[in-house]
C-alpha cells in the first residue's frame, strides 16, 4: 500500500525533475530556477552532513579509542576553514600543501602503471596467432595506434609517407570521435531512460510523471505567451 | 510551410527547431516504457566475460561492492547493479557495500530491497552475510589507507554501528577481498584500480557509457577481469541470468532512441550539405549572370 509520504516524494520529484527539463524549452524559466536552487541546497546539505559524519566516524571515534595522532588531522582540517578569514587565510596554505603533496605522492606511485605502462601493454597484442576475428581486432589496434601517434608529431614536417600516415591518423581520430559520441549518447540516453523508469515503475507513479510533464509544459507555454518568463526568473 | 517558402525543405532540414528532437526523444522513450514491445537483444562477448567472472564466485567469498556513482548515474547502471547483486546472493557470497559519493549513500538500501526475496531465501543476515558501510571513499587517501589497513579507516557501518564482530573481521588489507565489483560514473574508480586491482585484487566493473573507451584497456591488460557496459550491459546480464529487470524493460526505448538519433543525424546532414550546396549553386549562377 502506497502511503502519503511516498506519493508526496514522487509528486514533488516529478515536478522538480520536469522543471529541470524545462530548460529544453530554450528560454530562462522560474521553474528551472526553482528546481536548480532546490537541488543545490539539497546537495550542499547532504554533502555537509555526510562529510561531518565521515570525520566523526574516521577521526573522532578513533581519537576517543586512543589513536591520538589523528588530532593533527582534525587540526589541519580546521586550519583549512581559515581560508575564509581575510587576515589569517594564509594559514590554510599548510594543510592544502600537505593534501596536494600526499595526493601527488599517491597518484605518481600508481599512475605511471595504470595511465602509461598498462596503456602501452594494451597495444602489444599477438598479430599472427588466434582466430580471424581476433587477428583483425589486434591488427586494427596496432595500425590505428601507429597512424594516430604520427598525427601528433609536431616537431618535424609532415611529408611523404609520414604525412600520409598523419592524414590517415587524423581520419581515424574522426572515426574515434564518432564512436565516443555514440557512446556518450548511449550513456545519456541511459540516464534519461533510467530516470523515466524510476517514475514509471511501479505503475502508480506514471500519472504523476505524465501529469507533471503536462503541468510544467502548460505553465511554461502560458508564461511565455504572457511575457512572464523573464520577469519571474531570478537574475544569476 | 514557412520553411518551404523561404528556402525549401533542405533549409528546414538544416535548421529545424531542436525542440522537435527533445520532444521526439521523450515520445520514443516514454512510449515503450509504458507499453513495452519486447524487442530482441543480443549478448556481447564483454557481458559473457563479466557473467563468467560472476559464475566463479564461491560461497562465502568476500565481495567489496563499491558504488562510485551519483544518484543520476545510478539510473543508468542500476540494471547491472541489481543483476550482479542477485548473482552474488544466489552464490552465497558475503557482500560489503562501500560508497564514494554522498548521493549514493541510500543506494545500498535500494539494492537490498530489490533482491530482498532472494536474500530471505538464502537466509542473508546483516553483519554475517552483508554489511553497508556507507560513505567511506571521500578521496584517494582514504582508498589507499583502506587497502593497507582496512580497520584503521573503517570502524563503523553507515548507521554508526561497530563493524567488529561482522565478517569484516576477516579483512585486513587488499589481499583479503575475493572480488571488487565496482559500479561507477568515474568518481573513485581510478583509486580502486590503483590501490587494489593493480596490486592483484580481482576486480570487475560496470561503468556508464562515456567511460567505456577509457576503461576497456584495463580489461585488455588484465587489471580488470571484465567490464559491463552501461545500461545495455545490464540488460544483457539480466538476460543471461534469466531474471528480467529494469535493463531489459528499458531496451525498447533504448533502441528507439538510437534509431531516432540516426534519423536526425541523417536529416541534419542531408539538410546541411544540400542547403549549402544549393546556396553555392545560387551564388555561382548569380556570378555568371
Amino acid at each position: 500500500m502506497t502511503d502519503i509520504i511516498e506519493i508526496s516524494v514522487v509528486a514533488v520529484g516529478t515536478f522538480l525533475a520536469m522543471s529541470m527539463f524545462s530548460t529544453l524549452y530554450g528560454k530562462s524559466s522560474p521553474l528551472y530556477a526553482l528546481a536548480e536552487e532546490s537541488y543545490i541546497g539539497f546537495a550542499t546539505g547532504l554533502t555537509i552532513i555526510w562529510n561531518v559524519d565521515y570525520i566523526w566516524k574516521t577521526g573522532i571515534v578513533n581519537i576517543l579509542a586512543g589513536d591520538w595522532v589523528l588530532i593533527f588531522s582534525i587540526l589541519l582540517g580546521a586550519m583549512i576553514l581559515l581560508r575564509v578569514h581575510p587576515k589569517y587565510s594564509y594559514v590554510a596554505r599548510l594543510p592544502i600543501a600537505i593534501v596536494l603533496g600526499a595526493q601527488f605522492g599517491l597518484s605518481l606511485r600508481t599512475i605511471i602503471f595504470t595511465g602509461f605502462i598498462q596503456q602501452i601493454q594494451a597495444t602489444i597484442v599477438p598479430l599472427f596467432t588466434g582466430g580471424t576475428q581476433t587477428l583483425i581486432y589486434n591488427w586494427t589496434i596496432v595500425i590505428c595506434v601507429i597512424f594516430m601517434l604520427t598525427f601528433f608529431f609536431y616537431t618535424i614536417e609532415m611529408e611523404g609517407a609520414l604525412g600520409m600516415s598523419a592524414r590517415f591518423g587524423e581520419y581515424l581520430l574522426y572515426i574515434a570521435f564518432g564512436a565516443v559520441f555514440a557512446q556518450t549518447f548511449m550513456g545519456r540516453l541511459g540516464l534519461v531512460i533510467g530516470f523515466l523508469q524510476s517514475y514509471t515503475i511501479p505503475d502508480w507513479k506514471t500519472p504523476y510523471l505524465l501529469g507533471s510533464m503536462l503541468l510544467v509544459l502548460a505553465l511554461i507555454v502560458y508564461m511565455d505567451k504572457a511575457g512572464l518568463l523573464e520577469k519571474l526568473t531570478p537574475e544569476e | 510551410m514557412m520553411a518551404k517558402e523561404s528556402g525549401g525543405i533542405l533549409k528546414w532540414m538544416a535548421e529545424y527547431d531542436r525542440r522537435y528532437v527533445y520532444l521526439a526523444l521523450f515520445l520514443v522513450t516514454v512510449g515503450p516504457l509504458l507499453r513495452p514491445i519486447g524487442m530482441p537483444i543480443s549478448v556481447s562477448p564483454d557481458t559473457r566475460q563479466y557473467y563468467g567472472v560472476l559464475q566463479q564466485v564461491q560461497p562465502g567469498d568476500k565481495v567489496f561492492f563499491t558504488l562510485n556513482t551519483e544518484f543520476s548515474g545510478y539510473n543508468e547502471i542500476q540494471s547491472g547493479i541489481i543483476a550482479t547483486m542477485r548473482v552474488l546472493v544466489e552464490k552465497n557470497a558475503r557482500v560489503c557495500f562501500g560508497v564514494a559519493h554522498v548521493e549514493a549513500t541510500v543506494i545500498p538500501e535500494l539494492i537490498v530491497k530489490a533482491v530482498q526475496s532472494e536474500m530471505e531465501a538464502n537466509d542473508y543476515q546483516y553483519g554475517r552475510d552483508y554489511i553497508i558501510l556507507g560513505y567511506i571513499f571521500p578521496n584517494e587517501a582514504a582508498v589507499a589507507a583502506g587497502a593497507q589497513d582496512f580497520h584503521g579507516v573503517v570502524t563503523q557501518d553507515w548507521l554508526g554501528r561497530p563493524i567488529a564482530g561482522t565478517f569484516l573481521d576477516e579483512i585486513d588489507d587488499w589481499e583479503d577481498w575475493d572480488l571488487i565489483a565496482d559500479f561507477t560514473t568515474g568518481i573513485a574508480t581510478s583509486y580502486l584500480i590503483n590501490h587494489y586491482a593493480l596490486r592483484g585484487t580481482p576486480m570487475i566493473m560496470n561503468c556508464i557509457g562515456i567511460m567505456i573507451a577509457s576503461e576497456k584497456p584495463y580489461v585488455d591488460t588484465g587489471v580488470l577481469l571484465a567490464l559491463l557496459q552501461s545500461m545495455r550491459g545490464g540488460a544483457e546480464l539480466e538476460f543471461l541470468i534469466g531474471h528480467p529487470g529494469p535493463g531489459l524493460t528499458a531496451m525498447d526505448g533504448f533502441s528507439f532512441g538510437h534509431y531516432m538519433l540516426i534519423v536526425f543525424v541523417l536529416i541534419g546532414n542531408i539538410g546541411y550539405f544540400g542547403y549549402t550546396r544549393q546556396q553555392q549553386m545560387r551564388v555561382d549562377k548569380e556570378g555568371h549572370e
